[in-house]
């Protein structure tokens, strides 16, 4: 699956059994965040990671494929969470861990 | 506090240099990107390089796993400051006293690498988030959708997957140029990955390697290619006779990995997920990297595979942390990746800790 500059879609995509979910996986090829989980009555999810397009290529016989959120939206709003200059560029600016020291 | 932009990930590194100048050592890496930017590590540790056994950690690989990076700034952090201190260290649950800090320091070397792929986090923090690979484009034709090489699909391992792998195993690596796991065109073209190797060679008491990634709350061991097995040296990755019979799961087929390395390697995985299961509950499993899906040139099984390669390397127990989980993808909001970053430095220090057992 190529890459793409349209959003990106995380989806959960379920197969019906194993076998089905590694079909697609070894078919469609899609792009995965995570492993795939095993729920109580067989079926198989994983988190994948794809256009509109790309999501709807995906169903077939035994799969369902449902968004989870617009990955893209919220990867570029988490990008107004990444520092602005330098913040260890003062020469006592030092980095700390988050572990209590005691 | 929010997430380290590329100039901060450097000059964090630096200004723990220059903090702890009796404890830690500025590391030049010898290449710079393809952009052209420097890359630095710090190696960790009271006593002169080479005097003990190392353990090599990087991070920031894959651009949009970004908590990577910031994972072991702070992991660097908190043992350059304890041990200044004289104390130990607590994360929520797990805590270490300042007599195990201080044998991390005097008994270990440690190299932390944070950030191979500075020119993939910069695009993936101001462009487009999803990015993955680095920014590479003399593969791309000029169409901006061919561009850049998935650095952890760049390793001198089963290359050639066409040849090593069974058609119906389906490896997640790619020789298009297109895909977001795009092993390059040879082992190693990437500035990023020989880096890293250098590392490796620069190091030659490696023993130990963890390359931090995200996401699905795993420890991952070799092998990647196929399920581990301990009984049939014969199959292993050098030898031919297997070509095109690799990565199928339940198969004849297994990758060779002697008992003793299987016990240690799985010892030092449990270990790190208890250390991070600690902290506030989160259960991560240690598991080998074909569990999560077959792979090929990844950075994990190299390290392993350099000895059986080269007789003259010293033995390295790879690993590849998958820190977070399904809430916060890969980009967790900043409060949650201060979680996510106790809990895997936790995991880190139990696993130095237990190294030295």
């Amino acid at each position: 699956m190529s890459s793409t500059s349209q959003p990106v879609l995380r989806v959960r995509v379920t197969a019906q059994d194993a076998e089905t979910l590694r079909a697609l996986l070894r078919d469609a090829r899609p792009d995965v965040g995570g492993r795939p989980r095993r729920a109580d009555d067989g079926s198989c999810s994983i988190e994948a990671y794809a256009t509109a397009e790309q999501a709807t290529a995906l169903e077939r016989e035994g799969v369902s494929v449902t968004t989870i959120e617009n990955a893209t939206a919220t990867g570029r709003a988490r990008q107004a969470e990444v520092g602005k200059g330098d913040r260890f560029a003062p020469a006592d600016a030092v980095p700390h861990g988050l572990a209590v020291k005691a | 506090m929010t997430y380290l932009n590329i100039t901060e990930v450097d000059s964090a590194v630096t200004s723990l240099a220059t903090a702890y100048p009796a404890t830690s050592e500025l590391i030049d890496l010898p290449e710079p990107s393809v952009e052209g930017r420097a890359g630095h590590a710090l190696r960790i540790g009271a006593t002169p390089a080479g005097t003990h056994d190392c353990a090599v950690l990087i991070g920031g690989v894959h651009a949009r796993e970004w908590g990577s990076c910031e994972i072991l700034v702070h992991f660097a952090a908190d043992l350059l400051e304890a041990y200044e201190a004289g104390t130990g260290l607590v994360y929520g649950g797990t805590s270490f006293t300042g007599d195990q800090v201080r044998k991390i320091l005097d008994e270990l070397e440690l190299v932390v690498f944070p950030l191979v792929n500075p020119d993939g986090r910069l695009y993936s923090q101001t462009v487009d988030p999803m990015w993955r690979k680095n920014r590479d484009p003399a593969q791309s034709g000029g169409d901006p959708d061919r561009i850049g090489v998935d650095i952890n699909r760049n390793y001198d391992f089963l290359f050639d997957f066409r040849t090593a792998f069974d058609p119906a195993a389906a490896p997640r690596v790619s020789d298009d140029p297109s895909d977001l796991v795009y092993q390059g065109p040879r082992p190693f073209s990437e500035p990023e990955t020989r880096n890293v190797r250098w590392l490796l060679d620069a190091y030659p008491r490696t023993r130990w390697f963890i390359d931090v990634h995200s996401y699905s709350e795993d420890m991952l061991t070799v092998w990647g290619d196929d399920e581990n097995q301990s009984l049939d040296s014969a199959q292993n990755f050098l030898n031919h006779v297997f070509d095109h019979r690799r990565g199928v799961p339940g198969d004849a087929y297994a990758e060779y990995l002697p008992k003793s390395d299987a016990d240690d390697s799985k010892v030092l995985a449990e270990q790190f997920c208890t250390g991070v299961q600690g902290v506030r509950g989160r259960a991560y499993t240690p598991m080998s990297g074909f569990q999560l899906y077959p792979t090929c040139g990844t950075s994990d099984d190299y390290a392993y595979s350099r000895h059986r390669a080269d007789e003259h390397k010293g033995k390295i127990l790879g690993f590849t942390v998958e820190w977070g989980d399904q809430r916060g993808g890969f980009h967790p909001p900043w409060p949650q990746m201060e979680r996510d970053v106790l809990d895997v430095d936790a995991g880190l220090v139990q696993f130095c800790v237990s190294t030295l057992v």
